[in-house]
């Protein structure tokens, strides 16, 4: 009995912490998005309106174009950063010249607020003064603008999500394979698997809960993502990178809608919540046995 | 010393007797193992997506949304008791 109140005394800290800071603005987020409120119209206070904000969500035709761009977006930038995450990864778990070296540089771009990493590829990718444009233009006669065209938009800031995310991948994948035994690989190889049947039936099933987790973490991230791509692209052209970050984004700040903010950050955070369960559930939970 | 080691005579139990009992899983018709709280969760998560169903396809032609929330609520009490 002594030792499990010391250990709920132990853990009132962090579970205090944890309730002010993510349980209280949660509940707050979710009552606010049953009111309309504009904090700095003439009438200030809180109305409210019901579920009428959710009505207006699934009927604005921004909001839903916005949600069809992220989903495209998330899967092609998680894809992504897995497959060459774990091509990293394996790299690193071999020995070769400069390796401490190549691992240290290759953290670099996770130690950058996205606010930076918009400004550089912003810098990179501007016609006339950029370094991809210039060699693009130089190399294929491509002329890249990401103001005019919505596809290379888009493409850029996959590929900036990827550069600036894959290390995490990396490092997590690393932790993951050096933490594998050595002898199931051993008697593979006795047996005469070969590297793909070794991959698929041994390396991939056992390295799966590190796999599935920083699925998790890169999902969420790349789903709200916001100041990246509204430092890149500000949303453009067109509604071509408006992710539903920058939709919330641009809802809230400049709009001051709060209410119908609110409402539209609850429905994403529920989708996010959704499709990281599906995954867990795809991958890790365990079956009903009675089902067979 | 051998007086000390008799008398020990009973195991000594490293368990608190007045821990919280793990949560049961139970084999309901849902495919994967679950508790009370991932059945509640489950009908949470159904109750939203109905609900948002509901406002952006079936409000428009008239029924109105206590109807998906009846329907939640049922659904609801069948999943988290033979869930």
């Amino acid at each position: 009995m002594q030792s499990r109140k010391l250990g709920w005394l132990l853990l009132a800290p962090t579970l205090i912490v944890l309730f002010l800071f993510g349980v209280v603005p949660f509940v707050y987020v979710v009552y606010v998005s049953f009111h309309d409120w504009n904090p700095f119209a003439a009438n200030p206070d809180m109305v409210f309106s019901g579920a009428n904000n959710f009505r207006r969500a699934v009927f604005d035709a921004g909001f839903l174009a916005s949600l069809g761009v992220t989903v495209a977006f998330v899967f092609f930038a998680v894809l992504s950063e897995l497959v060459i995450g774990y091509a990293l990864a394996q790299a690193f778990m071999k020995d070769f010249p400069g390796k401490a070296f190549f691992r240290t540089i290759h953290t670099l771009p996770l130690i950058m607020a996205p606010i930076i990493v918009g400004s550089i590829w912003k810098l990179m990718t501007t016609p006339s003064i950029g370094i991809i444009p210039s060699l693009l233009d130089s190399w294929f006669g491509y002329d890249m603008n990401i103001g005019q065209s919505a596809a290379t938009a888009f493409v850029i800031t996959v590929i900036m999500d990827i550069w600036h995310w894959t290390p995490l991948v990396t490092l997590t994948l690393i932790a993951a394979l050096v933490s594998l035994p050595p002898d199931p690989f051993e008697q593979a190889q006795i047996d005469g698997a070969n590297k793909r049947q070794i991959f698929w039936h041994i390396t991939l099933p056992m390295i799966a809960p590190a796999v599935v987790a920083t699925v998790f973490i890169r999902l969420m991230d790349a789903l709200r993502t916001v100041d990246e791509v509204l430092m890149l692209t500000g949303g453009g052209p067109g509604s071509a990178t408006r992710y539903v970050g920058v939709h919330i984004f641009k809802e809230v700040f400049p709009r001051t809608n709060y209410g119908y903010g609110s409402a539209v950050s609850v429905i994403v955070l529920y989708l996010t919540i959704v499709v990281c369960w599906l995954l867990y559930v795809s991958m890790l939970a365990p079956r009903n046995s009675k089902k067979g | 010393m051998s007086e000390k080691i008799e008398t020990i005579v009973e195991p000594i139990d490293i368990l608190e007797d007045d821990e919280a009992p793990a949560p049961v899983a139970k084999a309901g018709f849902l495919p994967i193992e679950t508790n009370w709280f991932d059945r509640l969760f489950i009908s949470v998560v159904i109750w939203v997506a109905l609900s948002l169903f509901w406002f952006r396809f079936i409000e428009p032609l008239g029924p109105s949304i206590w109807i998906s929330n009846a329907i939640a609520l049922a659904l609801a009490v069948l999943i988290i008791s033979k869930g």
